[in-house]
C-alpha cells in the first residue's frame, strides 16, 4: 500500500505539469492544478497515512 | 501736402529707421530665444570630462584638516566628503573614474552589509527554534531536543557547503545586487515536452575554484541560514522518539539534496521559476522569502518523517483518541517565539539581497508586512482558541504568531499592508484548525505543531501570493525574467495563481515523496525510532548520556515527585 500511495502522490503532481503542455487555457490549467493537489493529498492522507496507521503503536 | 505734414512724415521715417537699426537685433534675439524654447535646439556640445583626467577637488570644498583636528565634527557634516574618496593613482590625483568606481562599490557594499546582517539575524533564529521546541517537549527529553537543534546547524551547514549550495544556486546567476556572483551561472537543463526544464545547478561545490568569490560567499551565508531553518522544522515534529543517528543522517540528506532541489526550482533559475517565460503563467512561481522553499519544504518533510516514525507512546489511546502531552516550559516557548519574530526581520527584508538599487527600498514595506502578519496571526489563534475552548491558549498563540510570519514570508515583497494583515489572520486560524486535524483525524503526532505552522501555512503563503500580490513592487523592472510587477488574482492576473498552485503541487508531490522514500530507506537500514524502553525513560540518558535537568533526577531518587520527570 505504501508504494501505491507514493505512486498516487506522484500522479497527482504530474497532472498539472503535463497539463501545462496540452492546453494554453488558464481556466483548464487552474482546474488541473486543483485536481492534482487533491489527488496528491489523497495519496498522502488517504493511502500512505492509512497504511502506517494499520500497525500504529497505540493499536498494539 | 503742407510742409508741416512733410516734416511729420520725415520724423516718422527717421524714427522707424532708428527703431529698425537699434531694435531689430534685440527682436532677432527674442525670436531666436523663443525658437529655442519651442524647437529645443541642442545647446553647443560640451566635451565630456575624461574619466582619467584629474578632478578639481578644491571645488568640492573639502573640510580643512586643521579645523577638524582642532574642533572635531560634532554635527557630522564634515565627515565623509571628497577627501574620503580614494584615488587609484595618488600621483595623478582623484579622477572621475575613481568617483564612479567608488559609487558602484558603495552600492554593492551597502547590499553586502545588508545581506550579511540580515543573514546573521536569521542564524539567531536557530536559538528561537531550539527553545521553542525544547519548551514544548517534556523535561526528560530536553537535552536530546536541544542537541538536535544545536547540531542540525552543523550537519546542515556541512552538507550545504559540500553540494547543497551548488545544486541550489549554481545556475541562478548573475546576481546583480551582489555585484554579479558570476561563477554561479551553470544550470543543468533537460528538454521535455518541447520546453527547457532547469533541474539543478552545477557550479559552487565546496565553494572552490571560481566560486571563491566575495559575492558568492555573501549569497552562500544567506542561503545557508535559510536552509538550516528548514531542517530545524523537522526536529520539532519528530521530537521525543527520534534516534539521534537517524536525525543526523536525515539532516545531512535534507541539507544536501531535498532542500537544494526545490530551492533551485524556485530561486536558482529552475523550472518552477521559469513557468512565466515557458508557459505564460504570470511571473512563474513566486516565493519572495521562502514560505514554500523554506517552511513548506520543512513542513512536508516533517509530515513524511512523523508518519514513518509514528506517534509517541501514550499519545493515543487504544480507541484512537489523543491525549494532551504538555511541554515543560511555556516561558521559554514564548521567549523563543519572540526571538523568531525578531529573526524574521532578517528573513523577509533580507531577501531583497539589497538595500540599494533594484527597488530594494521596499524593505520598509516588507518589514511592516512581516510585523503585521505576525500580529494578526497571533490574533487569529488567540481568538479561535478563546472562542472554541474558553481560554486564550499560550502555546497556540505563539504558534499563531509563527503561522502569520510563515504565511507572509512568500508574499511579503509583493503585497500591501491590508493584504498582509488578512494573510496573517487567516494563518492564525488555519494553524489551530490544522493542529486539530493532524492530531485527531490523521493521528500523526507532532509535539510542537511544526507540520501545521510550517507545512500548512507555508502552502497558504505560497497560494496567497497568487491572490494578494498587488502589482506595485518593482525589483529592477522584472521578476523571474518576466518584465513588470507580480499581480495576483485579486489584481487581475489569474495565471499567477496557477503558477503558485503548481508550486504547491510540487511541494506535496515531489518534495514529500523524496523525503518519504529517503526516510523509509533509512528506517529499513538504521531504524528511525528509539526503543520503547528508552522512550519511556526519556531520551536524555539513553541517547545523549546526560540529563538536561539533573536536579529533577535527584528528587526522583529521593522519592520526591517533580514537575518534569515524575509527571511522565
Amino acid at each position: 500500500m505504501k508504494i501505491v500511495g507514493v505512486l498516487v502522490v506522484l500522479v497527482g503532481w504530474l497532472l498539472p505539469v503535463v497539463g501545462l503542455t496540452i492546453t494554453q487555457s488558464t481556466s483548464v490549467r487552474f482546474v488541473l492544478a486543483l485536481l492534482g493537489i487533491a489527488v496528491t493529498l489523497f495519496g498522502i492522507m488517504g493511502v500512505l497515512n492509512k497504511a502506517h496507521l494499520k500497525n500504529a503503536i497505540w493499536k498494539a | 501736402m503742407t510742409s508741416r505734414m512733410r516734416m511729420t512724415i520725415c520724423c516718422l521715417w527717421v524714427a522707424i529707421c532708428l527703431m529698425l537699426l537699434c531694435g531689430f537685433p534685440a527682436f532677432g534675439q527674442a525670436q531666436a530665444a523663443s525658437s529655442t524654447t519651442t524647437q529645443a535646439a541642442p545647446p553647443p556640445a560640451k566635451p565630456a570630462p575624461a574619466m582619467d583626467a584629474p578632478l578639481d577637488v578644491k571645488a568640492a570644498q573639502p573640510p580643512s584638516t586643521d579645523d577638524l583636528t582642532a574642533k572635531g565634527d560634532p554635527g557630522g557634516t564634515a565627515t565623509g566628503t571628497v577627501s574620503d574618496v580614494v584615488a587609484a593613482d595618488s600621483k595623478k590625483g582623484l579622477t572621475l573614474a575613481d568617483v564612479v568606481n567608488q559609487a558602484g562599490q558603495n552600492r554593492i557594499a551597502i547590499n553586502f552589509v545588508w545581506t550579511l546582517v540580515t543573514g546573521f539575524l536569521v542564524m539567531f533564529m536557530q536559538a528561537g527554534f531550539a527553545i521553542v521546541e525544547t519548551g514544548l517537549c517534556r523535561a526528560k527529553n530536553a537535552n536530546h531536543t536541544m542537541m538536535m537543534n544545536f547540531m542540525v546547524y552543523g550537519f546542515g551547514l556541512f552538507a550545504f557547503w559540500v553540494c547543497g549550495f551548488a545544486i541550489q544556486m549554481g545556475g541562478g546567476g548573475p546576481y546583480s545586487t551582489l555585484g554579479g556572483a558570476y561563477p554561479l551561472t551553470s544550470e543543468h537543463v533537460v528538454t521535455l515536452l518541447g520546453k527547457p526544464w532547469g533541474l539543478f545547478g552545477t557550479h559552487g561545490f565546496f565553494l572552490s575554484g571560481a566560486s571563491y568569490d566575495v559575492g558568492v560567499m555573501v549569497l552562500f551565508l544567506f542561503q545557508m541560514v535559510f536552509m538550516d531553518t528548514a531542517l530545524t522544522i523537522v526536529t520539532g515534529s519528530c521530537a521525543e522518539r527520534w534516534k539521534y543517528v537517524a536525525f543526523a543522517v536525515s539532516s545531512v540528506f535534507m541539507g544536501a539534496i531535498t532542500y537544494p532541489l526545490f530551492g533551485n526550482w524556485a530561486w536558482g533559475g529552475g523550472w518552477l521559476s521559469q513557468l512565466g517565460n515557458n508557459f505564460a503563467l504570470g511571473h512563474g512561481y513566486c516565493d519572495f522569502a521562502g514560505s514554500g522553499v523554506v517552511h513548506a519544504v520543512g513542513g512536508v518533510t516533517a509530515l513524511a518523517l512523523s508518519m514513518i516514525i509514528g506517534p509517541r507512546i501514550g499519545k493515543y489511546n487504544r480507541n484512537g483518541t489523543p491525549n494532551a502531552m504538555p511541554g515543560h516550559d511555556l516561558l521559554v516557548v514564548l521567549t523563543g517565539c519572540f526571538i523568531l519574530a525578531f529573526g524574521w526581520f532578517g528573513f523577509n527584508p533580507g531577501s531583497t539581497l539589497a538595500a540599494s538599487g533594484n527597488g530594494a527600498l521596499r524593505i520598509g514595506s516588507i518589514a511592516v508586512n512581516t510585523m503585521l502578519a505576525g500580529c494578526t496571526g497571533s490574533f487569529g489563534a488567540i481568538l479561535y482558541m478563546w472562542i472554541r475552548y474558553g481560554k486564550p491558549d499560550a502555546s497556540m498563540t505563539g504558534n499563531g504568531l509563527l503561522a502569520g510570519l510563515v504565511a507572509i514570508t512568500a508574499p511579503s515583497g509583493f503585497v500591501s499592508t491590508v493584504g498582509s494583515a488578512i494573510i496573517g489572520l487567516i494563518a492564525g486560524v488555519l494553524v489551530c484548525v490544522s493542529v486539530e486535524y493532524v492530531e485527531r483525524v490523521l493521528k500523526v503526532d507532532d509535539p510542537v505543531g511544526a507540520i501545521s505552522v510550517h507545512g500548512t501555512n507555508g502552502l497558504w503563503g505560497v497560494i496567497s501570493v497568487g491572490l494578494f500580490a498587488d502589482g506595485t513592487s518593482n525589483y529592477g523592472g522584472s521578476w523571474n525574467g518576466v518584465s513588470g510587477s507580480v499581480r495576483g488574482l485579486f489584481y487581475g492576473d489569474a495565471s499567477q495563481l496557477v503558477a503558485q498552485l503548481i508550486g504547491v503541487g510540487t511541494l506535496i508531490g515531489v518534495i514529500f515523496t523524496i523525503s518519504y522514500v529517503a526516510g523509509w530507506i533509512m528506517d529499513v537500514i538504521i531504524g528511525q525510532r528509539v526503543s520503547a524502553a528508552d522512550e519511556l525513560e526519556g531520551l536524555d540518558i539513553p541517547e545523549m548520556g546526560a540529563l538536561c535537568y539533573p536536579e529533577f533526577a535527584l528528587q526522583m531518587q529521593r522519592g520526591v515527585p517533580s514537575g518534569g520527570v515524575a509527571a511522565d
